[in-house]
């Protein structure tokens, strides 16, 4: 094995702190010779930037939105867990990471998710002194509330915006530290390319995204905090410019990927409504307590939902999973929305989406009770669809939101590129192969506060110093690459845009390497998506040129990079020949269509590495588990 | 259905623009306002020619980027909420639409429809936060906060910093904008410490960005996506009063 | 605190309280007026109280301090707030979102007002100086005046244009005022509207009442 996780020894409990303890320290008046990039600035870049500068660290801070504050955490709605144990209903820091573990279907490591239990509690604290405006009891004390079907209630919220307001903190206490000098802050600057020297990171390569200008920044330690790769299917809940080339670079240049297939489907979106559609919208799935789903149950009944009587209605999670209705969990009530429809069950014009009616919860506790409960939801969604879902129910169907796969990161959270550190949603540390609900926010906020700030030094400690003639040719040689990359978009004079070739890798992967998945299909996407790339290179046009702001050329390149990403992630759903959290292969289900998860084989995290020319290589780092044991998932 | 547009177009560099018409056709009216305006670009690319540049990105009215002013409304003609949230069955059929930068001396413009707003950015850093470092914090039930403090905090705090407070402003002016970060941290205890300070501080920053003074008008709270109410700057006004004592 | 002067909202605050105390004078000014409706002698003899009274001099100045400061510093503001934006909307926002007429004229109302001020000046305070004896003192007969400005169709017009425009100004500007200063609250809100609103209708009525009662119920020779 090429690599190393780096978990500390010792017993679950005490293997943080004593990692900590044994970390190396970096001398207070040399930590600003050390220049560390940090590239994104949603909860974990910006916490991480914030926090590295306090400590007296030089910070460069790059980011594509036109001002931090933008990054997608702002789009978070339900909250953040933590084991506080306020309500004293039984919570503890071993709750958390046990129900954290088998949420993710135990495909995660017990170390790094026990460590994020514990520091779950620091976080709150931080936030809190940072003037977050949290929900309140009468008393003046933190509200808490249950979320994502946990049996406690650990969910800290700010009404249904805590993402936004979490970013805004971080994003506050960035500030502070661009004022004092500690972090240099560059906006609108996308990262291009990773330049590395005998394993170990020697800057970034960035390109100005109004002037064109492409620039070489040094640094001992590159910081990727640069979200997930949901947007490779096109719909999705990230926002339009959520993308995977930074971390596809840092893979290019020696970094591996873990568990790519792992993509969580989340089942409460509002539907498409066309072709035209270019991002869906999340609803919080809170909405499912007093909702209840159905659909007709004759196939490609096109009647409205008024005329449909009751005993015409398939209220099919109720039927199937009678102790947990319509609460069970996100992936499984996704994949049975999308049996529905595949049996030509769906409602709504494009036939993709159920209903969920809040009917009889309407007539039981009144309109009064819903909107104080799901007001604002309810007002995005007449928004939306400009239908009012106290009238007609709505319409709902999955949606691509989030990735648990990512760049490998070890305990330390440093990618096997040396001095690459990944954090928040682009690594793929915690949540296996399935994430809770109210963990993102945690997990960016763990990494970025309380992790990277102590884990870092040893890197700028033991770091072997680099010829500067060396670090200079790796700098230039990078900024000739992306020159060169660039180039080669813009002469392709075909006639197709970079956005309709990702609205077909997008189909694609949704009906292939999306809820449900099998053998067949992903060889046969797998050429698909190798024709799609062929199509892509000779088909493609560019408008204009580079020395401007142009949203096609940094379309183009994202979608390049989503384009060998997706081949990644089918392969990897075809090596991973069980079912697990996320990951549904058709061929490994019991008879009433649950997963069947293969402990004895795939036990592991997969681990790809990239070689030039050549097929990812694909390696193993096994999972133990001796704090929990491995049980079945069931919800019956 | 059919849309005429008039869209700003300025190219990146020059300080002068001017409006270009454009039809749409075919369009549906379940579209988004920019789902309609990538639409254009797509055909604008299909006919080789350059697209118009626009700021957008969560598409679900939070992130704050959208800075279009539709018909001389920013954000369209809705209350409470940003124009990625606006869709075109709020328009009639063969409509003129014009469509244009949020306009600002503060804000200038970039390229077509985008602005340049890190003026935002600068305040903010003049002092919207409170010095906390990252692990100083006190246990979080130290501090005790009251219900409806809590709440109205949260209410300020809703802010998304999309500037259409300055846009819609006849003086530009981006008070609301302050008042809303001021009086977040004002009536929480955590920023009680620092708020004379704060408050001077980023009202000067303001003044240096060139944004023009308050004249109470409320057009900035009716255009806030988040409807933030126009006491916040009542209580700005009352903070930068009390920072002299 | 020099420095705080110099930031807008210092130069609101005062704007505000100038306007407040300049509010005052104006309902002090149309409560004096009303003496008309009592005859000749009692209005003759409070306009002199006014003019030669012990603290007659102080006010004044303080008057004009306070008037000079508020046209200089909305002036100021004006012009700024003007510059804050170069390149102007080739649309104005409409509907929910649009800003009041009353509004984006504050300081086209000021103006007519200060014409108005400057003029009424004119006419009365350094206008025809005619004289009555009372009691053997020897005064002057402010009341003739009035009495032959107000026969004037075109004066009674213009007053009556003038004093609207002032309600409208003492309406946007009392509300603003309380802003400004930060007294306003969601719990006074209500109240703060309706007050201003009155306080500038019951003003401007006031005034009003006094060129109309002259023009159609007197004649030059009194009564």
């Amino acid at each position: 094995m090429k690599f190393f996780n780096h978990i500390p020894s010792g017993p679950l409990e005490q293997k943080w702190d004593r990692h900590c303890f044994e970390l190396p320290l970096v001398n207070p008046a040399n930590k600003r010779k050390h220049h560390i990039i940090v590239v994104g600035t949603g909860l974990a870049g910006a916490s991480a930037s914030a926090s590295l500068a306090e400590l007296g660290y030089q910070v460069k801070t790059f980011c594509i939105q036109d001002s931090p504050r933008r990054a997608h955490s702002i789009a978070a709605q339900g909250g953040i867990n933590a084991a506080k144990n306020y309500p004293g209903d039984g919570d503890s820091i071993r709750r958390l990471f046990y129900d954290t573990i088998k949420g993710g279907d135990f495909r995660s490591r017990e170390a790094n998710v026990y460590r994020l239990a514990q520091i779950s509690n620091q976080i709150i604290d931080q936030c809190v002194a940072q003037g977050v405006p949290f929900a309140r009891e009468y008393g003046g004390l933190l509200a808490n509330r249950s979320f994502g079907g946990a049996q406690v209630s650990r969910t800290f919220y700010a009404r249904g915006q805590t993402g936004q307001q979490l970013l805004l903190g971080a994003y506050g206490a960035l500030m502070r530290q661009v004022d004092k000098g500690g972090v240099r802050l560059f906006p609108r600057h996308e990262m291009m390319d990773l330049a590395v020297v005998e394993g170990q990171v020697a800057g970034v390569v960035t390109r100005n995204l109004l002037t064109g200008e492409i620039k070489s920044h040094f640094a001992q330690a590159v910081i990727l905090a640069t979200g997930g790769y949901g947007n490779i299917f096109y719909l999705s809940t990230n926002a339009m410019h959520s993308n995977a080339s930074a971390a596809w670079r840092c893979y290019k240049k020696g970094a591996f990927f873990a568990n790519p297939c792992f993509t969580q489907i989340h089942p409460t979106c509002i539907p498409r409504s066309g072709d035209h559609q270019s991002k869906l919208t999340l609803l919080s799935e809170s909405l499912r307590n007093d909702g209840r789903i159905w659909v007709p149950k004759k196939s490609g009944d096109k009647r409205v939902p008024e005329n449909i009587p009751e005993g015409e209605r398939d209220y099919y999670l109720e039927r199937i999973y009678p102790s947990f209705g319509n609460l069970t969990p996100r992936d499984l009530a996704s994949r049975q929305a999308k049996f529905q429809v595949d049996a030509g069950k769906g409602v709504g014009p494009t036939g993709e989406a159920v209903y969920l009616d809040f009917k009889e919860a309407l007539e039981r506790r009144g309109k009064n009770f819903l909107s104080e409960k799901y007001g604002n939801l309810f007002q995005i969604y007449e928004k939306i669809t400009g239908e009012n879902p106290y009238e007609k129910p709505m319409r709902i169907y999955p949606a691509v939101h989030y990735t648990m796969g990512g760049l490998w990161v070890d305990y330390n959270l440093e990618s096997t590129v040396k001095g690459l550190f990944v954090l928040g949603e682009a690594n793929f540390s915690d949540h296996g192969a399935n994430r809770l609900g109210a963990s993102a926010l945690m997990q960016g906020l763990a990494d970025g506060y309380f992790i990277i700030p102590r884990t870092i030094a040893r890197h700028l400690v033991e770091r072997s110093s680099l010829e500067e003639k060396k670090v200079k040719k790796a700098l230039e040689e990078s900024v000739k690459e992306v020159q060169k990359r660039l180039d080669k978009v813009l002469q392709i004079k075909g006639g197709k845009t970079a956005g309709a070739i990702h609205r077909e890798l997008g189909y694609l992967l949704w009906e292939y390497v999306g809820m449900l998945r099998n053998e067949k299909g992903l060889i046969q996407v797998i050429t698909a998506i190798q024709g799609l790339k062929d199509q892509f290179w000779k088909e493609l046009f560019i408008p204009g040129e580079q020395h401007y702001k142009n949203a096609e050329l940094e379309k183009a390149l994202r979608v390049a990079d989503f384009l060998e990403l997706a081949e990644l992630m089918a392969q990897d759903s075809l090596e991973r020949k069980e079912s697990c959290g996320s990951h549904f292969r058709e061929e490994y289900q019991s008879q009433e269509q649950e997963a069947l998860r293969d402990d004895e084989h795939f036990c592991h995290v997969s681990v790809w590495e990239h070689t030039e020319g050549k097929k990812a290589l694909l390696h193993k780092e096994p999972l133990e588990f001796k704090e929990v044991s491995l049980s079945v998932r069931s919800y019956k | 259905m059919l849309l005429k547009l008039k869209i700003w177009r300025q190219k990146r560099g020059q300080k002068k623009g001017s409006f270009e018409n454009y039809e749409m056709d075919h369009l549906s009216p379940d579209m988004s306002f920019l789902e309609m305006l990538d639409q254009l670009n797509e055909d604008l690319v299909g006919q080789k020619k350059v697209p118009v540049a626009f700021d957008h990105d969560c598409r679900e009215g939070i992130c704050g980027s959208c800075s279009l002013v539709i018909n001389g409304n920013p954000h369209g003609p809705h209350a409470g909420s940003a124009v990625c949230q606006l869709h075109l069955r709020s328009f009639k059929d063969k409509e003129e639409i014009w469509i244009e930068p949020f306009r600002a001396k503060a804000f200038p413009v970039l390229q077509d429809l985008i602005v340049d707003r890190s003026a935002f950015d600068r305040i903010i850093q003049s002092g919207a936060y409170v010095s906390v470092n990252t692990g100083q914090a006190p246990e979080a039930h130290s501090i005790l906060v009251e219900k409806a403090k809590a709440e109205e905090a949260f209410s300020h705090a809703a802010c998304i910093g999309c500037g259409a407070c300055v846009a819609v402003c006849k003086n530009a002016s981006a008070s609301l904008f302050v008042a809303a970060k001021v009086s977040h941290l004002a009536l929480l205890p955590q920023g009680k410490v620092e708020k004379k300070a704060r408050v001077l501080k980023m009202v000067k920053q303001m003044e240096k960005e060139g944004f023009g003074a308050c004249t109470n008008t409320g057009a900035c709270s009716r255009a806030c996506p988040k409807e933030i109410s126009l006491h916040s700057i009542a209580r700005m006004n009352r903070e930068y009063f009390k920072s002299i004592f | 605190m020099r420095k705080w002067f110099f930031l807008s909202i210092g130069q609101k605050y005062l704007i505000g309280l100038t306007g407040l105390g300049l509010a005052l004078f104006v309902l002090l000014h149309m409560l004096g007026n009303l003496l008309i409706f009592a005859g000749d002698k009692a209005y003759n003899l409070y306009m002199h109280q006014m003019v030669h009274g012990k603290a007659a001099f102080f006010i004044q100045v303080g008057l004009l301090a306070a008037f000079l400061l508020h046209i200089i510093l909305a002036l100021f503001l004006s012009v700024k707030n003007y510059f804050s934006r170069s390149e102007k909307y080739a649309r104005q926002a409409s509907g929910w979102k649009a800003t009041a007429w009353y509004q984006k004229s504050l300081i086209f109302q000021g103006a007519i007002i200060l014409v108005f001020v400057v003029l009424h000046l004119i006419t009365f305070k350094f206008g025809t100086y005619y004289e009555v004896v009372y009691e053997g003192k020897t005064i002057r007969n402010l009341f003739q005046l009035v009495v032959e400005e107000f026969q004037k169709p075109v004066t009674v017009l213009w007053y009556l244009i003038a004093l609207l425009v002032l309600c409208v100004h003492l309406f946007h500007g009392l509300i603003s005022s309380f802003q400004s200063l930060g007294l306003s609250h969601p719990r006074f809100d209500f109240w703060i509207k309706k007050l201003s609103f009155g306080y500038a209708v019951f003003v401007t009525m006031g005034y009003v009442s006094l060129p109309l009662y002259v023009f159609f119920f007197m004649t030059e020779k009194g009564g």
